[in-house]
């Protein structure tokens, strides 16, 4: 062990916990940019937000503890339309009460198809990639099944949790649902043995192998937690829209695979948390509307994501690479 | 005028009002209006955004097109809307991903004194404006031309659109309506041609290869690429309804000399520009009813009349399989040179 500075620690510490001081900070310079296009941004304009960020940040939640352990899921955008159209169609004559029974079962559905989707990654040795790309097609088909085109819906009550805003106008209830939902569902993972196990067997599997981590087992829990994040997402589209449409989930896959990147995960598993690409995917939310203010065709949107993207990864390997210098 | 100003201060509120030039004796140009489209790449769709900026430059009472342009859902689609409110616009048009999910939103927007429209297709919302085209009448048009073509006997070909889309709903029903009034026509075929058309031609040279007869053709709007493929087939022309697009009515220009009758009945995507016609009234206090139905027109090659004005109607610089450029009539100021540069107020 040799001796460190408290500069090299210090360099160490944000190093280590780039996306968690940087994505906050990349947050700060869009919301100061979005403000000084438009000097009027009020609590409409927070909520506004809150709203079009709830599904993507779901997307990226999902996705980002299944690419930390090694694996990708590709049929996130249509576990979500599932979830959507099976929440729209179930709620739309329910009471206030048996629609959040209804949104448990659906949560318990999402986490259902996310072991499936799992076993099958782990069972048939098939690249995840390939298993999640095919499910993600069946999914597809089922939303079409459950509901042909948009329509359904929900008690007001059960909209009002995306839509409302149950303090003041600046908080909307659909951010407090986020962290409430990120918080219940992530951090008894974060704290436990088990995101030791999906953390290692995402960053060196034959080594989490070696160290007796079950490394089929752990795979299939990640993808369980994903399965579970997708579901919330399809609810929060639910919430947010007040209908379900079974083509409402196509989007997500990709922009939040991006959030995830953007958002500090390594594509090659074993780093990153879930709160980085969470506060990416509020980051991607602003671009378009940004755009519009300042009257740029929207569809510079996806160049400045890829920008972003680019960018993203290449402080991330050089963050790798001052790691690795002793 | 002095009315308009107050009605533009009114409307504007404090947040945009520094931007606007304020109107004097002669009414300049003072309002913003917002456009949100959620197709891209889409010929149709482009046209529609900028037949909406081209009677904006032509009336001369916008200032400002803000436009949320993006291939988008209904979640986006909420997102844009709002942030087109907050953008302080006066009138929203929206051609809508969805008739409910954009409800709420809509009432937030006339909520603070925007107007609201939902141009091509509708919305539930009792707040908004709707303004589309008949798709009903888009169909008896083409249909009632054809079997009387026909003399009310013989069979047809019937190439719909997609199945299950409202569209192709409607136009069914004003097909059904019209093939009602005449017992001995029959349909030989029906195909969903899913508004392709690659799609579409490669149907016609399917059902010519099986030797099936056919006395006519009805098209759900895609025609030039289907004619081609009678040509290439070497399949004698028979009466045949299709759309504006340009490519068709060069055909029917130049193909009449080989046979070729038949009619373009208008889906004109300047239903955009009516849109936004019926926003500037409603700005200027006017009255308008909830609902404008516009009715298209559609021109035949049957006299020399018809091919003269389809002579008008076609522009080289068009590629084939787009509509026509131009406003519909009482629906619009801009001319077809306005729409295809696409160049809003200021730009």
């Amino acid at each position: 062990m040799t001796a460190t500075t408290r500069a090299d620690r210090l360099r160490l510490l944000i190093v280590r916990n780039a996306a968690l001081v940087g994505m906050p900070a990349l947050l700060a310079l869009f919301l100061g940019a979005t403000v000084a296009i438009h000097p009027e941004f009020n609590s409409f304009d927070a909520q506004s937000l809150a709203m079009a960020a709830l599904p993507l940040a779901f997307a990226a939640a999902a996705q980002s503890v299944v690419v930390i352990s090694g694996g990708i899921d590709l049929s996130i955008g249509s576990v979500m339309a599932v979830a959507n159209v099976l929440a729209s169609s179930t709620m739309e004559e329910a009471s206030f009460g048996r629609s959040l029974v209804l949104a448990v079962l659906i949560f318990a559905g999402g986490a259902v198809v996310g072991a499936v989707n799992g076993l099958l990654v782990v069972v048939s040795r098939v690249p995840d990639v390939i298993v999640t790309l095919t499910t993600g097609f069946i999914w597809g088909g089922v939303a079409l099944l459950i509901q042909e085109r948009p329509g359904g819906g929900a008690p007001d009550e059960f909209l009002d949790l995306g839509t409302g805003s149950l303090f003041t106008p600046w908080l909307s209830n659909s951010l407090i649902l986020l962290v409430v939902a990120v918080a219940v569902i992530w951090l008894p993972v974060r704290r436990s043995k088990l995101s030791l196990l999906i953390y290692a067997v995402g960053s060196d599997r034959v080594a989490a192998f070696r160290s007796g981590v079950n490394i089929g087992r752990s795979r299939v829990l990640a993808y369980v937690i994903g399965g579970l994040f997708s579901a919330v997402g399809g609810l929060g589209l639910t919430m947010t829209t007040g209908i379900g449409s079974p083509r409402a989930g196509v989007l997500y896959t990709l922009s939040g695979l991006a959030a995830v990147v953007i958002g500090g995960v390594s594509l090659v598993g074993g780093r990153g948390g879930v709160v980085g690409p969470v506060i990416a995917a509020f980051v991607l939310t602003l671009i378009p509307s940004d755009l519009i203010f300042l009257n740029i065709d929207p569809n510079f949107g996806q160049v400045i994501q890829g920008t972003l993207i680019v960018l993203v990864v290449m402080l991330g390997g050089l963050a790798t690479l001052l790691r690795r210098r002793p | 005028m002095k009315h308009l100003r107050g009605i533009a201060a009114l409307a504007l509120g404090a947040a945009v009002a520094a931007g606007v030039p304020v109107a004097g004796a002669k009414a300049a140009p003072q309002f913003v209006i917002g456009v949100s489209n959620t197709h891209i790449g889409n010929s149709w769709r482009e046209e529609f955004v900028c037949s909406i900026k081209a009677e904006a430059l032509a009336s001369g009472l916008v200032s400002k097109i803000v436009l949320a342009n993006r291939e988008a859902g209904p979640s986006e689609q909420i997102a844009d809307l709002r942030t087109l409110i907050s953008a302080g616009v006066n009138a929203i048009i929206i051609n809508p991903s969805d008739g409910k999910a954009l409800d709420p939103v809509i009432k937030q927007a006339a909520a603070k004194g925007i107007i609201v429209i939902a141009a091509d297709q509708p919305v539930e919302a009792p707040e908004a404006y709707v303004v589309t085209g008949d798709q009903q009448a888009y169909a008896h048009t083409g249909a009632e031309w054809l079997f009387k073509q026909l003399k009310g006997k013989g069979n047809i070909v019937e190439m719909r659109g997609i199945d299950g889309t409202p569209g192709d709903a409607e136009r069914k029903k004003g097909f059904d309506a019209a093939w009602k009034g005449y017992p001995d026509v029959k349909i030989a075929t029906t195909t969903f041609m899913d508004w392709s058309n690659e799609k579409a031609a490669q149907q016609m040279a399917a059902l010519i290869a099986s030797g099936k007869q056919f006395d006519g053709v009805w098209t759900s709007g895609i025609d030039y690429t289907v004619i081609e493929a009678m040509k290439s087939a070497h399949r004698a022309y028979v009466p045949f309804v299709g759309a504006d697009n340009n490519g068709f009515i060069k055909q029917l220009i130049d193909y009449k000399k080989d046979g070729l009758l038949g009619v373009a009945v208008s889906n004109s995507p300047a239903i955009g520009a009516a849109g936004l016609v019926v926003a500037l009234d409603l700005l200027q206090k006017k009255d308008r009813p909830h609902h404008v139905v516009v009715a298209y027109p559609s021109w035949d090659n049957t006299t020399d009349a018809g091919v003269e004005a389809l002579k008008t109607l076609y522009d080289p610089n068009v590629a084939p399989t787009d509509p026509i450029y131009g406003a519909i009539p009482g629906y619009g100021h801009f001319t077809a040179a306005q729409e295809k540069d696409c160049k809003g107020p200021g730009e």
